[in-house]
């Protein structure tokens, strides 16, 4: 559906509800045959955005020329209207009759199995960067603009012209990297496509005219693609001069508007002047300003850098955390063309597979409510990642039930629920106590009690242990599926049961492979942080830590240095901690309870 | 400019300042010294009386 926008989404994995909204296009897009005579008439004229402001456009008008349905539309936030301003000379020299001012949004609701993320891209914005000059210098332009200037269908039909005074450049200097690989200014992440992007364009305009002057400003070049060294290998062969160094500074000759590029040559260690008529800024990817819409819409969850999170790098590179979906092209990260297809074709396959099996299997790692016990707190709908749990209703005493077809096991409900009304199907509550007893069964002096993420912290964990790195064998592990999974009883019966050092470490924030999951255990850790000290237990001896599954080494520092800790807590402090944290006499304690419920 | 509360880093007894929002997506928090992601903020006391 072009034109259109999500609106909304509901439901789980082969039972999506998808509210669409169709724009009013004002035109009725199966009459129009795109003659253009509307267009002709209309007196409004405004940059075109889609040929980057190098020409302009109507209020009426097709937004590209390939664009599907080829029919034209009003962009009603400058078209002057028929109302209040008459105006509507595209109404009366339209045949078709097919304009249509009243036309309003429409809304569709469609059902669908899978979901392709495909939201595409922005490019950096290299105007901060004032060394450059863009923005200043009209010569100075983005590799988005250039790509419009040279391009058949673009505002000077493929004639390559300079800005300033629609002459060819003589010369042309690109520059790489601009808004990628900082740390200071643009984004600290490669974008991928600029340099193969720069050494294509080199080629292109060596073919076009081959007597030009190209100049490449570079950092490194990255051509690791199929046959790209080879188009590399082409471009300095057809002549055009790599340089190794980023300028530090850009001024423009006022007479004849060239540049005067300033650069350190790190091959030579001298400084260089270049003059070039016209330069090119390598500008680099940046994920969708509006994606976090789209985030919000499907639960998905980003990386630091803002392009969303696969389930998995290396395994499940195409499905989003949420089952159903599937990320395709620069969603994820930024991409070129070949890689966008590729992972296209990956996920319309993931998302084929799901619509052919017609039924979901579900791994038996999910949650269950008790609907007896349930309390219509609602609070299990509040913390779960893949809006699993449906809502509850305190009045008409409606319990939460979990659509077990959206679940993902992490357990956070079950951690969140405070009347045991939820059991996982998985590493259950007693199952979990039972741990914590016999770790600190005897020498609880000795033991630190580690809750770590089946994902991240523990396989860390593995990752030490394979690599042979050493730390202290008192620290004895609990796995759970999440750290959202350890519920705030669990810490408090372990130290009950005499543990001197508590951990409780997960994934990363932007590797949670439960979308968010791991920001429950923060709030848990610091409600307990809080009871901990207004007992006047040192909240210091309970531990957070993020470890990666790649952090052996993190993995066996922080083992180190909560065992340091361990050594440095009395057995005076922890027999007081067992008294200030002793249940009440007439109080039973929850673990008890749920021993009982499990007989 | 961004919002910036007082943290004490549990591990190491560092006190620093880190963006901090009441109202903000919660991000994930290193102590500048011994890296560590047991950061508490340090409540103002108003705070923590009307917590109570």
């Amino acid at each position: 559906m072009a034109y259109s926008e999500v609106d909304n989404v509901s439901g789980y994995i082969g039972n999506f509800k998808v509210t669409i909204r169709k724009k009013a296009r004002y035109v009725d897009e199966k009459q129009c045959n795109a003659c253009g005579e509307c267009a002709k008439v209309c007196p409004v004229a405004i940059p075109d955005e889609y040929q980057m402001g190098f020409s302009s456009r109507k209020a009426i008008y097709i937004q590209l020329p390939q664009a599907v349905p080829s029919s034209y539309v009003i962009d009603m936030k400058t078209c002057l209207g028929n109302n209040p301003i008459a105006c509507a000379k595209c109404l009366e020299v339209c045949e078709k009759k097919c304009i249509d001012f009243d036309m309003h949004d429409e809304f569709v609701t469609v059902d669908v199995g899978a979901i392709i993320v495909a939201v595409g891209n922005d490019v950096y914005d290299p105007t901060e960067l004032d060394e450059y000059g863009y923005r200043s210098y009209e010569n100075v332009i983005t590799s988005m603009e250039f790509e419009r200037l040279i391009c058949a269908s673009g505002p000077t039909e493929g004639h390559f012209v300079r800005p300033s005074d629609r002459t060819t450049p003589k010369s042309i200097g690109f520059v790489q990297c601009v808004g990628s690989r900082s740390q200071k200014r643009g984004n600290p992440y490669c974008s991928n496509i600029c340099c193969m992007n720069t050494i294509k364009d080199t080629v292109l305009l060596k073919d076009h005219y081959p007597g030009i002057d190209l100049k490449v400003f570079y950092m490194d070049i990255r051509a690791f693609g199929k046959g790209f060294e080879d188009l590399y290998m082409r471009s300095k062969a057809e002549g055009v001069q790599y340089i190794r160094g980023l300028p530090g500074d850009v001024e423009e000759d006022p007479k004849t508007g060239n540049l005067i590029v300033t650069v350190e040559n790190t091959t030579t260690g001298k400084i260089e002047k270049h003059e070039v008529d016209m330069l090119v800024l390598s500008v680099g990817l940046l994920p969708r300003k509006d994606s976090e819409v789209v985030r919000q819409l499907l639960t998905l969850s980003k990386t630091s850098d803002g392009f969303f999170m696969e389930s998995h790098p290396k395994l499940k590179p195409v499905d989003a955390p949420t089952r159903g979906v599937f990320l395709a092209g620069c969603a994820e990260s930024p991409k070129d063309v070949k890689d966008s297809v590729t992972q296209a074709s990956a996920a319309a396959s993931r998302a084929n597979i799901v619509l052919a099996a017609g039924k979901i299997k579900v791994e038996a790692i999910t949650a269950h409510i008790d609907p007896d016990l349930c309390k219509y707190c609602g609070l299990c709908v509040k913390v779960c990642p893949y809006k699993a749990i449906t809502q509850t209703d305190r009045k008409t005493k409606v319990p939460a039930k979990v659509i077990e077809a959206a679940c993902a096991g992490c357990g956070t409900c079950g951690a969140e629920c405070a009347f045991g009304a939820i059991t996982m199907r998985h590493f259950q509550d007693n199952q979990i106590y039972a741990q914590i007893d016999a770790i600190l069964e005897e020498n609880s002096q000795n033991k630190v009690v580690v809750f770590a993420c089946n994902w991240c912290s523990y396989a860390g964990a593995d990752f030490a242990g394979v690599s042979r790195l050493q730390y202290p064998a008192t620290n004895r592990l609990i796995r759970t599926m999440c750290s959202g999974r350890v519920n705030e009883d669990f810490v408090l019966y372990a130290f009950r049961k005499g543990a001197p050092i508590v951990l409780v470490s997960g994934c990363h924030f932007a590797d949670c492979h439960y979308i968010n999951a791991n920001r429950q255990t923060v709030l848990r850790v610091e409600r307990l942080w809080d009871q901990l000290e207004k007992k006047g237990i040192r909240p210091e001896r309970l531990q957070l830590e993020w470890i990666s599954a790649a952090e052996g080494q993190k993995f066996a520092l922080v083992m180190r240095e909560v065992e340091e800790m361990r050594k440095k807590v009395t057995a005076k402090e922890v027999e007081f901690t067992k008294q200030a944290l002793a249940p009440k006499k007439k109080e039973e304690p929850k673990e008890k309870k749920e021993a009982a419920k499990t007989q | 400019m961004a919002q910036e509360a007082d943290f004490k880093c549990l591990r190491c007894g560092t006190i620093t300042k880190l963006p901090y929002s009441p109202d903000a997506e919660l991000q994930e928090r290193a102590c500048p010294k011994c890296k560590s992601n047991s950061m508490r903020r340090i409540k103002e006391q108003k705070e923590a009386r009307a917590a109570k």
